[in-house]
């Protein structure tokens, strides 16, 4: 399969301390990607640097072939690529159908110009109406984010990114907060996307889904990859194991 | 000898800037709100030292006074006005203190006449000298205070349980709370030792100029808020740093740049100069 | 009407733009501004420049106009390198340098300022006329402009700029569009005063100019069209009437912003939106006391 986004040998740093020590990354067109690792490893800072959040100190990052390290968050996610955040960020001052309909009208707001002529948002509340029907809360429509329970706001960072039309979603833990059934379905309705086409990244610590909706991972730890391959195998690999259980037996 | 005379005056200058403007960035550092009326409990510490002094005769007993209630003051604005707001914008708490600077300034007015009080027994006014350079005797407490105050805010800063909980509390609030360090406490500590050191400026001014105004606060709080941007927000050393150099800079510019520009506008257009190529703030950290 | 209260539309008009275009800038796109004032001398004091060389009032309103906005595309600029704490204080910083640099400049009248500024040619009841024709358009352009995806995007930068960029918003592109609009506009206000008084000193744009025309936006409701209009209607000519208002005039102003800010940070067109809950809790209480 071919890449559609490398990074190539990514440091970054803030003040003293390493987030990211020298990572190589392959995203391939089309898959489903698993980013997983121990609390800290790093995962969050690595899909922050891919839109262009986090700028980082050594390394590029390639976008189909064309270097996008110097583009600007709003110029990566023009080019296609969305982010939901692990810590929600709705609009506030919006309802949950405007913030949608806002990124449906990327088109539109990717221009001063264009936005300032254009007025209607016909078109972008009814494909914003459909996104959260896929995503499960269309019964929050007109509702302000402050009245939304956890599990919906996860969702509207996702609605909101799927709105932008992405050829890239990188999905930071979207299935933390929500239970059981919720998590599934929310799996599975990524699943269903990226069959039509949307290439993503999905950091989760939910292994169960992960080997259940992905088939490749990357493991990071300390800032470094540790391991890359078939998820069924990567989840039983020493290494592997070994950084999860170090973790864990440091914190108990 | 006009070079030294100059930079003096910028020291005593910058001094008085730094005592308003340490306030104003400890409070920064703690909540990240910009405490405009800072200024104007300078000056009511410069009132109260003043009204106190001339009816008691005794300069200690007013500015000790003064501290003591102007301190209060600035834990009830704390209270009152800021601890509300906190979830707020920050433009909100922003714009609420330039109100209540305002409405101070302006109470003063009513309350003390627009024309400004004095000492009634004047002191301090003869000139020293030191060699070939001479100072007023009013300009060397102005720096002996300054030099005292800033001493005492080092300490406090470094050795004792409210310094270091207050820099724990702006590294990582969580952290500090988690260690055991009451923040609440950390805020109306600061809040109140920030105002004890407004209002110590204030006293000192008023000996300096012999004058109390209502709006001898407004040069102070708009340049205590370029200094503490220059200095890097939250940035106690760089504070006192920026402070400095904007006095002896200001006494330099007046009288390269005074043809072209006002002196209270040179404070800007250093910090509009610097932002460009620094937006962090001279000593500030990215 | 007479002469007096044509002079107070013209006022009222003035205050009206002024407070319109701050409204764009910090009411729709969220970026503080406190220096405003030295955008609304900017195009007074171009105006009468170009006045007194001879050009007609619609020339000079123009080139106040894109002059004024050039200077706040330069603060706009500016204003993308610091962070959202610091536009505030570097705001109030270029009121501060535009006053302290018109104090110290003779081709502009220095502390004395500019008189015989000639006459607009249009007449008492021209001049008004025009002054009310440009609220008119302002407040429409505002109220387009609330409606369009120009509005929709100053929203989320207003809100929340990060997250907004990674929706494809170009912050920077939206910050600098609000500080073009609202300045042009600023300095149409000030070529309107320019003519009006056809005298012009720094003074009359200090620190405390600026911090009134904020007033009526915050009172008014940051973002609303009415509500800003409202207020801005309401704080100039009350002053003018009530005797003890004007004489405490600045006092309330700050009591004013104090109040608004501590209790109802979304101004009187929060208010009204809040009215009919407002309404029944207060006759709830009623009921509960008979």
């Amino acid at each position: 399969m071919e890449s559609v986004l490398t990074l190539e040998s990514i440091v970054v740093q803030f003040g003293g301390i390493t987030a990211l020590a020298g990572v190589d990354f392959t995203l391939k067109q089309g898959e489903l990607l698993g980013l997983i690792g121990p609390n800290g490893a790093g995962k969050t800072t690595l899909l922050r640097t891919i839109i262009g959040v986090v700028r980082p100190t050594q390394g590029r990052v390639i976008l189909q072939e064309r270097d996008v390290t110097h583009l600007g968050v709003d110029e990566r996610a023009r080019k296609g690529i969305a982010l939901t955040h692990q810590i929600v960020r709705p609009f506030r001052s919006m309802t949950v159908l405007e913030n949608v309909a806002l990124a449906a009208g990327h088109h539109k707001t990717g221009s001063v110009f264009r936005a300032f002529a254009s007025s209607s948002r016909r078109s972008e509340s009814s494909r914003a109406r459909d996104l959260l029907e896929l995503t499960g809360i269309a019964a929050y429509a007109n509702a302000h984010p402050s009245a939304l329970p956890l599990g919906a706001l996860k969702r509207l960072e996702v609605a909101r990114a799927l709105a932008t039309d992405p050829r890239i979603l990188l999905l930071d833990e979207p299935l933390a907060g929500l239970n059981h059934i919720e998590a599934q379905r929310l799996a599975d309705t990524f699943r269903d996307l990226n069959a039509s086409g949307i290439t993503m990244v999905l950091i989760e610590h939910n292994l169960g889904q992960v080997a259940r909706v992905c088939p490749r991972v990357v493991v990071i730890d300390n800032g470094k990859k540790i391991g890359e391959g078939a998820t069924r195998e990567m989840l039983v690999d020493p290494n592997v194991v070994a950084a999860y259980i170090g973790k864990e037996a440091v914190r108990a | 000898m006009l070079y030294v005379e100059l930079a003096l005056q910028g020291l005593v200058n910058g001094s008085m800037y730094a005592i308003v403007a340490v306030g104003l960035t400890l409070i920064y550092g703690l909540l990240r709100i910009l405490h405009v009326a800072h200024a104007g409990l300078f000056t009511l510490g410069a009132y109260v030292t003043v009204v106190l002094t001339n009816a008691t005769g005794s300069l200690v007993l007013g500015a000790a006074v003064s501290m003591l209630v102007v301190g209060i003051a600035g834990m009830v604005i704390y209270r009152l006005l800021y601890e509300p707001l906190l979830r707020q914008p920050p433009y909100v708490a922003l714009i609420a203190s330039i109100g209540l600077f305002i409405c101070m300034e302006e109470g003063y007015r009513i309350l003390f006449g627009p024309y400004g009080n004095s000492f009634s027994s004047a002191w301090l006014t003869e000139r020293l000298s030191l060699g070939p350079v001479s100072m007023a005797a009013a300009d060397l407490a102005m720096l002996v205070g300054a030099v005292v105050l800033l001493a005492f805010l080092t300490w406090l800063m470094n050795q004792t349980r409210l310094g270091i909980a207050w820099r724990a509390t702006v590294t990582d609030a969580a952290m500090a709370r988690s260690f055991g360090v009451d923040t609440i406490k950390v805020r109306y500590g600061i809040f109140f030792m920030a105002s004890v050191f407004a209002a110590a400026a204030g006293s000192l001014v008023s000996v300096l100029n012999n004058l109390v105004e209502p709006t001898m606060g407004s040069v102070p709080s708009y340049k205590s808020l370029a200094i503490i941007v220059l200095g890097g927000l939250g940035n106690v050393g760089g504070t006192l740093l920026a402070a400095l150099m904007l006095g002896v800079i200001e006494a330099f510019g007046t009288i390269y740049t005074g043809a072209y520009l006002d002196r209270d506008a040179i404070a800007f257009i250093f910090l509009i100069a610097v932002l460009m190529f620094r937006p962090q703030g001279l000593f500030g950290a990215r | 009407m007479g002469t007096y209260e044509l002079s107070l539309i013209a006022i009222v008009s003035i205050n009206v733009l002024l407070a319109l275009s701050l409204n764009i800038i910090t009411g729709l796109c969220g970026q503080v501004s406190l220096g405003h004032a030295a955008f609304f001398g900017t195009g007074a004091y171009v105006a009468a420049l170009l006045a007194g060389s001879g050009a007609s009032i619609f020339v000079s309103m123009t080139a106040a106009g894109v002059a004024t906005s050039l200077l706040g595309l330069l603060v706009g600029l500016a204003s993308l390198r610091v962070r959202a704490d610091f536009l505030a204080i570097t705001t109030m910083g270029v009121g501060f340098v535009f006053v302290g640099f018109v104090r110290k400049q003779n081709w502009l009248g220095a502390e004395m300022g500019l008189s015989n500024i000639p006459d607009h040619g249009l007449g008492e009841w021209g001049f008004v006329v025009l002054c009310v024709t440009l609220v008119c358009l302002v407040a429409l352009l505002t109220a387009y402009i609330k409606r369009s995806w120009l509005g929709f995007a100053f929203v989320a930068v207003a809100d929340d700029e990060d997250t907004s960029r990674t929706i494809g918003i170009n912050a920077a592109a939206y910050k600098l569009a609000a500080f073009i609009i609202g300045t042009f506009l600023a300095g149409v206000a000030g070529a309107t005063y320019a003519y009006f008084t056809r005298f012009l000193v720094p003074g009359a744009f200090g620190f405390g100019v600026s911090i009134s025309i904020l007033a009526m936006v915050i009172l008014g409701g940051l973002g609303s069209v009415w509500g800003v209009m409202f207020a801005a209607i309401a704080l100039t000519l009350l002053p003018e009437f009530i005797r003890v208002i004007n004489d405490y005039k600045i006092f309330i102003y700050g009591l004013l912003l104090l109040l608004v800010m501590r209790f109802v940070p979304g101004g009187l067109a929060d208010l009204v939106k809040r009215w009919p809950p407002l309404w029944a809790r207060v006759r709830g209480r009623r009921w509960k006391a008979s």
